[in-house]
């Protein structure tokens, strides 16, 4: 942690007042000063001259050295100081040591023990196009790369398979499901074990009646004199043939897409197993008196042979067969390469052993198609013996074929062998993955897992608090602000600062508040990566495990009953409002992330009518965003616009109604400024005792994050505010997409994510404020490093305000301030829609600039 | 044995220097300190160097590293900090072994950058180093050829470039859409001829002539002839177009080619001429032994598949391993015919008349085909027969694990290799789009500023 310290004082001196940046001249004097460059990637300091980093110009380091202006240096890494010459990037060590040597060498290597992603991750972070890896390197990396498609893709099919599920309205679609998951998935219970066990046992014994039946002793002789089937087998056919109807039958029904059911290749093999029985019974009653009965005996006869294909059936129930139909489909080049092999062997030792035998008396051989036959018996070694050489020439043939033979099936076999090996691991693994998941799904909708991890995510996230009051105390510029990235970074780095004595310095730092310069937060939506998104996916499709998780956050208990206790408290803090005398500023801060945790809690009102366009949103993104943002992810900061482009899209229900609600916002704001006040108070104070009742642990942190924000609040200027009016839609956008990215965190780290959550929209926003009050619409601050981005705009921020300030505290303070006054006028009754006018508002606060003024 | 240097260097070189003196090297960004006696052990090398002109001038420190830093006495070098780390053991234990996950190409370069030989290389590394060595001149090799198919045209005269043309149509099926068709019929042309063989020698569907000796039906000898022309125009083509005739017929598939045309004429001057010159039976009898030749443009559907190519390359490089297999059995058979032979002896109907015909007996029974037109009879003989089926297996399946091996090996190496020459071939096109604008983008432009790097510190 010592370059975090060392950052923490170098920017005080470069920003006296404690918002300046330093000065463009002072950068490229320091950058002159010295031919080297310190590079800090994850904690680990490289040194290479800037001359070395020249010779990429068009990649992110190459761009460093361009970069004159704090503001474009932000944009490049996640930290500086000037000082030191030292440039710190949050990444990967490992990556950037082989990445730094193409610099040094021009051969771009991949470590071994790099997973091939993670790798192609960190080569888009620093602007490297993956086509100069090098060519040992690029087979293993392209083969990871395109398994890995592979996967993703077909967990969005499942995943779109599910939806398809859900959105199918036949008649009691519950039922049907029930019925799919008995017949097709014979871990997920008893029964369907059950029947998976009795359907095997019903294969086998059909087959075994299939070979009995042709045993002369146990057939039976018709009027004609044929032999017919014994009855008793007949009936053991007709049971095992009705079972496999009725089987086929159900499925089919049951299925949510009929069309696929019916394409699927094991489906196909069951349809064969029935059909042949009911052919044959229909041509035997239809032709009972015909004269062309031999013929329907015949076609009859063939069909007989086709019930052998239910052995198949088998390939349902056995992984291993399913593995080896796949191998064959795969390694269909290398089974071809063997068919070749055997047949150019074939075809020269048939025709050798021709001409060798050809003059022998009474030979087998009589022509090259003849001795075809002996040539396949020799070279798989079966030799029945019917026939074979018997000049010396044949026998010499005879000899070289068996060799050719053994050498040419054994050499393509192991590639299909490692095919065959690969994929059945592939498949093992697979199956497990689907079952973890699975058990996940239950846990979450059991409630059990948030409950589980409670303690654990608690005990860490006080012991957060405490680091990050130090260190507002300490140097205070830099972490006023919280967000849930930086928290993580700091978890992640080395200890800094132990949990002592929390209460006086959340005193000092309250005090501390005003002259303090707000320094920019860390939130960065790089860390929203596609796993993160899918989880939120996850969570918010189980609108259940949604408010369960809000629940679960404010205490350890039930989650039905957490609930109603939610809701209890808000409605009785709203009743409580007059009594409640309380400085203004601390409720608001504490308001925040209170009105965010009410409007969570709303979700699950609010998703019956679906009022919230952007809870619809979150909730159900199409299937397809997953792969897109892991795509985004993988493309990293070098195409920063597609990407948030892309985001926008994802959210963009959610800037459905910008303009009424910013207008509506920005008055609620503007006019009711007491009664906001006291909204908040309410609000706050109802959260608060709730969670105090279940946890003053919790209590204490939501109070820690209140008087942080409390600076925020009083730091912030109407200027920078007004400055962000005129861009009232695009600001919508972004400044909601955090929102719901910080419901995210609440739901993957309860207590956590909570805490922070009023943190990170507000800041997101104020970031996109600033940004379009500098004139600079670049849109790529979500996808982007938001740590740099969030440095940069508070200090581009402060030259427009003769007053320290942050545009993301201010607003954030009118988001919850309206939040509050919203809340308010909904009065007593927590119904859905009151819920969804809040929520709304919520999202809406960032557009009203005159509130913070009052604050 | 890092003893045994000590001495030497230390008696050899310390006496030149006043004392031990300490310095302080910065390898991007990990700093060592490093004693001067130590460094000399290898005087040549740029570190030993620099210890004995670091008292010096400075043109000669900053000719030695990157830069230099007076006031904390350290040398600052641009170079990979874990590729020194081991390159710092020679001076310890006299040899270096490559860190797993460092490219061994990389490795040699920074060995040379810091002047030491590349003979302190352990021999465990160098073979790995030689691998991939080897492995970046095959794909060289073949970028090159891909790329001499793409450029082509820029000879001057008009029949060269006709020639080129040509052997382009004829030699690479995936240069154009006709080079593609030709290759198609030919390789349908070859299918042909070899069924046509094939059914050519059923006694149905042959026909008798005036004396009485079946000969192949007169459609299918159309047929056989029609293939035959196409083949002796496509070798003629080919030998015309091949810029060296010499290296085109000696070539291995052109030879095969040679061989499926040649007994066809040599068949049809015999007949015609034949008689004239010799009797009609040894004509007859040339004929026959020139018909098997045709067996040969089987070998022609190599030239079509990139996986029977691969079994000729595996074969042919596992020849040793060949050898042992045949060895293996001869021994195998020579011991079991021998053993089987004396113990049938004490049965009467023995089928087992002579060793050499027990050969034939050994052989069936060690490849485990088993025909069953010779066993054992009696109980030791049995006894021998299970034993030789043993060693068989034992005899066939050991040589043969390396030659399975190598095939793999090859057919996986072939894979590799064509996605890294397309890869190359990706980077030069983006090298050339992007041009003169980007100075370092690929291996070559690296290797054009690793010079450019080497030139100010090596003046």
């Amino acid at each position: 942690m010592t370059d975090r310290m060392t950052y923490g004082i170098t920017k005080p001196n470069q920003r006296p007042g404690g918002s300046l940046p330093p000065e463009p001249i002072d950068i490229i004097r320091t950058k002159a000063r010295s031919r080297r460059v310190r590079i800090n990637v994850g904690g680990l300091v490289h040194e290479v001259l800037w001359r070395t980093l020249d010779r990429l110009p068009r990649t992110r380091l190459g761009r460093l050295r361009d970069c004159n202006t704090h503001e474009s240096l932000m944009e490049i890494c996640d930290d500086y100081s000037l000082n030191d010459n030292e440039y710190f990037f949050d990444r990967h060590p490992g990556a950037f040591s082989s990445i730094l040597n193409f610099y040094r060498t021009g051969k771009l290597h991949m470590m071994e023990e790099m997973c091939a992603l993670s790798f192609g991750q960190e080569l888009d972070y620093w602007g490297i196009d993956e086509i100069y890896l090098e060519s040992c390197c690029q087979a293993r990396y392209h083969q990871k790369k395109e398994q890995m498609n592979e996967e993703l893709r077909r967990e969005a099919e499942s995943l779109r398979e599910k939806d398809g599920v859900e959105e199918e309205h036949g008649c009691c679609p519950d039922k049907r499901q029930k019925l799919w998951d008995l017949l097709e998935k014979p871990s997920s219970s008893l029964a369907a074990k059950f029947l998976a066990v009795l359907s095997i046992t019903f294969i086998i014994l059909s087959t075994i009646a299939l070979s009995l039946n042709t045993l002369p002793e146990l057939q039976v002789v018709d009027e004609f004199g044929q032999f017919n089937d014994n009855p008793q087998l007949a009936h053991v056919e007709a049971v095992c043939i009705a079972w496999f109807t009725m089987e086929y039958i159900l499925r089919c029904l049951s299925s949510p897409n009929k069309w696929n059911f019916i394409k699927g290749p094991l489906n196909v093999i069951d349809l064969l197993a029935i059909l042949p029985y009911y052919v044959t019974i229909f041509l035997t009653e239809s032709n009972k008196s015909v004269l062309q009965f031999q013929n329907v005996r015949r076609v009859v006869q063939i069909f007989r042979i086709m019930r052998i294909l239910r052995i198949l059936k088998l390939a349902r129930h056995s992984t291993g067969l399913q593995s080896l139909g796949f191998t064959l489909r795969r390694s269909y080049n290398e089974l071809g390469l063997l068919i070749l092999f055997l047949a150019m062997g074939i075809m020269i030792f048939s025709s050798l052993v021709f001409f060798a035998e050809k003059d022998e008396d009474a030979t087998k051989f009589t022509s090259i198609p003849a001795s075809f036959w002996w040539a396949t018996i020799t070279m798989t070694t079966v030799g029945y013996g019917d026939i074979y050489p018997q000049t010396l020439l044949g026998k010499i043939v005879g000899g070289l074929c068996c060799i050719a033979g053994v050498l040419v099936i054994a050499l393509p076999i192991p590639i299909i062998v490692n095919n065959f090996s690969e994929f059945y691991r592939e498949q093992k693994r697979q199956e497990k993955a689907i079952k973890r998941r699975e058990a996940l799904e239950r846990a979450k909708r059991n409630g059990s897992i948030v409950s589980m991890n409670m303690k654990d995510a608690f005990a860490r996230s006080m012991e957060l608090m405490d680091v990050v009051v130090e260190k507002g105390e300490e140097k205070h510029p830099i972490d006023n602000h919280l967000s849930p990235s930086r928290w993580n970074f700091q978890k992640h780095g080395t200890n800094e600062g132990s949990p002592h004595t929390l209460h006086p310095r959340y005193q000092e730092v309250a005090q501390l508040g005003s002259p303090i310069r707000l320094s920019p937060s860390r939130a960065s939506p790089q860390h929203l990566n596609a796993r993160r998104l899918e989880d939120v996916y996850n969570k918010m499709t189980t609108s259940s495990s949604l408010t369960l998780k809000v629940g679960a956050a404010a205490s350890h208990e039930q989650a039905k009953r957490l609930e109603e206790e939610l809701e209890m408290t808000i409605v009785t803090g709203s009743s409580r409002v007059p009594q409640k005398e309380r400085p203004s500023t601390d409720i608001k801060n504490t308001a925040s992330p209170d009105s965010f945790t009410s409007c969570i809690a709303e979700f699950t009102e609010g998703e019956k009518g679906s009022l919230l366009p952007n809870i619809g949103g979150q909730r159900r993104p199409p299937p397809l965003d997953l792969s897109q943002i892991s795509a985004i992810d993988a493309r990293g900061p070098e195409n920063v616009q597609p990407s948030s482009i892309i985001k926008e899209g994802l959210y963009e229900f959610v800037s459905t109604q910008p303009d009424s609600g910013g207008s509506r916002g920005g008055s609620g704001g503007t006019t009711s400024q007491g009664e906001d006040n006291q909204a908040f108070d309410m609000t706050v104070e109802s959260i608060r005792s709730s969670i105090k009742s279940n946890n003053p642990q919790k209590a204490k942190a939501l109070k820690v994050n209140f008087i942080e924000s409390q600076e925020e609040t009083k730091v912030s200027t109407p200027s920078s505010a007004q400055g962000r009016l005129p861009q009232g839609t695009a600001e919508d956008t972004v400044s909601r997409s955090p929102q719901s990215l910080s419901a995210s965190l609440v739901e993957a780290k309860s207590p956590f994510g909570l805490l922070m959550s009023p943190v990170s929209p507000g800041s997101l926003g104020g970031e996109t404020a600033a940004k379009g009050s500098e004139g600079e619409g670049q849109p790529s601050s979500l996808s982007n490093t938001g740590r740099n981005h969030m440095d940069r705009v508070a200090s581009s921020a402060s030259p427009l305000s003769p007053k320290p300030s942050t545009p993301n505290c201010s607003q954030e303070v009118a988001g919850v301030e309206d939040g509050g006054g919203e809340g308010e006028g909904g009065g007593g009754e927590v119904t859905a829609g009151s819920v969804g006018v809040e929520n709304h508002i919520i999202l809406d606060g960032t557009l009203s600039p005159p509130c913070e003024t009052s604050m | 044995m890092w003893t045994v240097p000590k001495p030497r260097y230390a008696n050899g070189y310390n006496l030149c220097f006043e004392d031990v003196t300490e310095i302080i090297v910065n390898i991007g960004g990990v700093r060592v300190v490093l004693h001067s006696d130590v460094l000399n052990r290898h005087p040549e090398s740029r570190l030993a160097e620099l210890v004995n002109c670091s008292s010096r001038n400075n043109d000669a420190i900053s000719s030695l590293c990157d830069e230099y830093d007076p006031c904390k006495r350290e040398f600052y070098f641009d170079r990979d900090p874990d590729a020194f780390k081991c390159i710092i053991d020679v001076y310890y234990f006299d040899e270096i072994h490559i860190k797993r996950g460092i490219c061994p190409i990389c490795f040699i370069k920074e060995m040379e950058f810091w002047k030491i030989e590349q003979s302190y290389l352990d021999e465990c590394c160098k073979s790995y180093l030689s691998e991939k060595e080897e492995e970046l001149a095959e794909i060289a090799n073949k970028v090159k050829l891909i790329l001499d198919d793409l450029d082509g045209d820029q000879s001057v005269h008009r029949s060269e470039r006709c020639q080129k043309f040509l052997w382009k149509l004829m030699e690479k099926p995936e240069s154009s859409l006709p080079a593609r068709v030709i290759a198609i019929a030919s390789f349908l042309f070859i299918l042909v001829s070899s069924v046509v063989m094939c059914i050519g020698t059923i006694p149905e569907l042959q026909v008798e002539d005036a004396e009485g000796n079946l000969v192949e039906h007169p459609t299918l000898d159309a047929i056989e002839t029609a293939c035959i022309g196409w083949f002796t125009v496509e070798y003629l083509l080919r030998l015309a177009s091949s810029p060296n005739k010499i290296r085109f017929m000696l070539s291995f598939m052109n030879i095969i080619d040679f061989m499926a045309i040649i007994p066809f004429y040599v068949v049809l001057t015999l007949t015609s001429l034949g008689t004239a010159m010799m009797e009609l039976a040894n004509v007859q009898q040339a004929v026959q032994a020139l018909r098997i030749m045709r067996i040969a443009r089987i070998f022609k559907l190599a030239r079509h598949s990139s996986g029977l190519q691969t079994l000729t390359y595996a074969l042919k490089r596992s020849f040793k391993e060949l050898g042992l297999l045949l060895m293996y059995m001869g021994v195998g058979i020579f011991v079991f015919s021998a053993l089987g032979y004396t113990m049938e002896q004490s049965h009467p109907e023995t089928l087992f008349k002579s060793i050499p015909q027990s050969f034939w007996w050994a052989i069936i029974t060690m490849t485990t085909v088993g025909y069953g037109d010779i066993y054992p009879k009696t109980t030791l003989g049995k006894c021998n027969a299970a034993i030789s089926f043993l060693c068989g297996v034992i005899a066939i399946a050991l040589p043969i694990h390396p030659i399975i091996n190598n095939f793999v090996i090859f057919y996986n190496k072939q894979k590799v290799l064509e996605t890294a020459a397309k890869h190359e071939l990706e980077l030069m096109e983006l090298q050339s789009d992007e041009g003169a604008t980007i100075k370092t983008k690929s291996k070559s432009d690296a290797a054009g500023a690793y010079g450019e790097l080497h030139d100010p510190v090596s003046q």
